[in-house]
């Protein structure tokens, strides 16, 4: 058996006449979380439907946990906890008996499931709720008992659907809390996005899928360096011409001046910077701040994707995954 | 690999079989939260009660008989069928959600949540039918074939309904959404409910009409009710096998039908690929 949680070889799959994969591949590290990053109808959902059997390839292999998700769906079963993007709990249902329903059909018996369902209302905070009717829930409150559904049976291996798509920034903060914990005790976690910041702050490894392809993929630190070294940023208290030729000039060839401030690569990174500011203390001029910028995911995705950022990638948008 | 700190517990019976009975218990939970569907349920049948018992009923002449305890064993019947519609759009509604979607996702039986839903159909179907019983009785019907022979009655409706229970759940399956269910498994049992022996004699209909009332199940099922329970008018007209052998055709044809339909929703339900 390999360190792979999930091992996924040139994986393609077409609905009619819509490529919604192509040819993915990659591999999740047991214990770590990948991040499947990309826009709306990019593939993330499909690849995410056949890791959990829900939907058959075209072709290629696909192995989680260690199983082949063709022929021996009912063992991967036994062993994944899947988020979709869609509330999947009973409305009908108090939250602690959707629970206890998952957890019987996940064969941990009455018993335990029952345990199980309390210690996870406590985790994701939601003891009060316990015994209400799940229509009664705030969308936050769905999402964390979705995600607690999916963790009755401490699986080996999670999938999340766009975990936070559609929510507000403080139920958000809320979920992203709940998924640290979650990274914290070792369980493998794949989870897709179209929210760089998503990505960035949760995943130890990144996989940009564009039109049903791989088009990048590595730690968000590496995706960044590939695209570019950071740059050194002066700005200046006001806007004074003279004085932002002055500090250009002595930036070098490279710098370039937008509005109050002066860009240049720092080729070295902390020892320009540092260098930067030395010379700037001699000349005495009026600084307002001296930074490090580095380049954002943002950027990544727009050039590993050819396409800019038209879609609004950053920004919270409710739509789902074709 | 981690250490799995919560195990699968042990069972005496097949998983498939203590998954069948979590799916019906969830079912049966989430049905009993819904007391206007309930009420609805209800409520229906005492309305065909008085509208055909009194409103149509009136102008309704039998030879030799009582309309309205004529009419109770097909009401009885009525009742069923159309209790099978809800079921069609149940599933269809489950299937464009994402529940269905977990639960596959979960190490359960394929047969699981289908079977789970025909059995509390099924269930959920009997205060209704005990409002019916108690409405009939309140009219004058009399069950007058002895208590052994109304036991097998009911027993023969609750069959007749778990087969058109696993049509309707095939319906829901194939349906592209709940309203699609809906027109699509009201239709027949409209069809099926009218033109039938429920409210009138078939003799008196044109002969297409007859010969499709009939040889429909229904009214097999309406004649066993009627002479289990000691309400005939008469013998049934001869030459129609499923008339002469009422309690055989309906049994026969109820196993038949879940025999065939139930695994094909079971394979339907677990295709992977939609």
């Amino acid at each position: 058996m390999t360190s792979a949680a999930i091992s996924v070889e040139r994986l393609a799959r077409s609905f009619g006449q819509t490529h919604a994969l192509v040819d993915v591949s990659f591999e999740v590290r047991s214990g770590s979380v990948c991040a499947l990053l990309g826009r709306n109808g990019a593939g993330k959902t499909t690849a995410v439907r056949i890791l959990t059997t829900l939907l058959s390839a075209d072709s290629g292999r696909a192995q989680v946990a260690g199983f082949d998700v063709f022929s021996q769906a009912d063992k991967v079963r036994a062993r994944i906890g899947v988020t979709g993007q869609t509330a999947t709990m009973d409305e009908l249902l108090t939250g602690h008996e959707n629970l206890e329903i998952i957890g019987r059909f996940c064969h941990l018996g009455a018993a335990t499931s029952r345990r199980r369902a309390d210690e996870l209302l406590r985790e994701f905070d939601l003891v009060d709720a316990k015994d209400r009717l799940v229509k009664k829930y705030s969308g936050g409150m769905r999402r964390r008992l979705d995600l607690a559904a999916s963790l009755i049976a401490e699986p080996e291996v999670l999938f999340l659907d766009e975990p936070t798509t559609g929510l507000d920034p403080i139920s958000r903060r809320e979920m992203w809390t709940a998924l640290r914990g979650l990274v914290a005790r070792g369980t493998t976690v794949l989870l897709t996005t179209q929210y760089l910041d998503e990505a960035d702050q949760l995943a130890d490894t990144i996989v940009v899928i564009d039109r049903g392809l791989v088009v990048a993929q590595g730690t968000p630190e590496q995706l960044k360096a590939s695209i570019g070294r950071p740059h050194v940023v002066v700005t200046l208290p006001d806007l004074d011409a003279a004085a932002l030729e002055r500090v250009r000039g002595l930036l070098g060839d490279q710098a370039e001046i937008h509005g109050l401030s002066v860009r240049t690569p720092a080729s070295n990174g902390l020892a320009t910077l540092s260098a930067v500011v030395t010379q700037l203390e001699r000349m005495g001029l009026p600084i307002y701040e001296v930074g490090l910028e580095h380049p954002s995911l943002d950027e990544v995705f727009s050039t590993v994707t050819g396409h800019s950022d038209e879609a609004g990638m950053t920004a919270p948008a409710t739509g789902k995954d074709g | 690999m981690r250490q799995q700190a919560v195990a699968p517990a042990a069972s005496w019976l097949p998983w498939s079989v203590v998954d069948a009975y979590t799916a019906t218990s969830r079912y049966l939970r989430r049905g009993m939260r819904q007391p206007d569907v309930i009420f609805g349920s209800i409520l229906i049948p005492i309305i065909f009660v008085v509208l055909f018992g009194y409103v149509f009923g009136g102008s309704i002449k039998i030879p030799g008989g009582n309309y309205r305890s004529y009419l109770m064993p097909g009401l009885f019947a009525q009742a069923i069928l159309f209790g099978s519609n809800s079921v069609a759009v149940g599933i269809a509604t489950d299937m464009s959600e994402g529940v269905i979607d977990r639960f596959k996702t979960l190490p359960i039986g394929r047969s699981a949540i289908v079977i789970g839903r025909a059995v509390s159909a099924l269930l959920l179907g009997i205060p209704a039918m005990v409002v019916m019983i108690l409405c009939a009785l309140a009219v004058g019907w009399r069950p007058t074939g002895g208590l052994g022979n109304a036991a097998l009655a009911f027993g023969l409706y609750e069959l007749f309904g778990f087969a058109a229970i696993w049509l309707g759940i095939l319906v829901g399956l194939l349906a592209q959404s709940s309203q699609a269910a809906d027109v699509i498994m009201g239709i027949p049992t409209f069809l099926l409910g009218f033109i039938s022996n429920v409210f009138v004699d078939p003799a008196n209909m044109p002969a297409w009409l007859r010969v499709f009332a009939n040889w429909n199940p229904m009214s097999a099922l309406v004649t066993a009710g009627r002479q289990l329970f000691g309400n005939s008018i008469g013998p049934p007209p001869s030459g129609v096998w499923s008339l002469d052998h009422p309690v055989v055709t309906t049994i026969g044809l109820a196993i038949v039908i879940v025999a065939i339909v139930a695994p094909f929703c079971v394979c339907r339900y677990s295709r992977t690929s939609r």
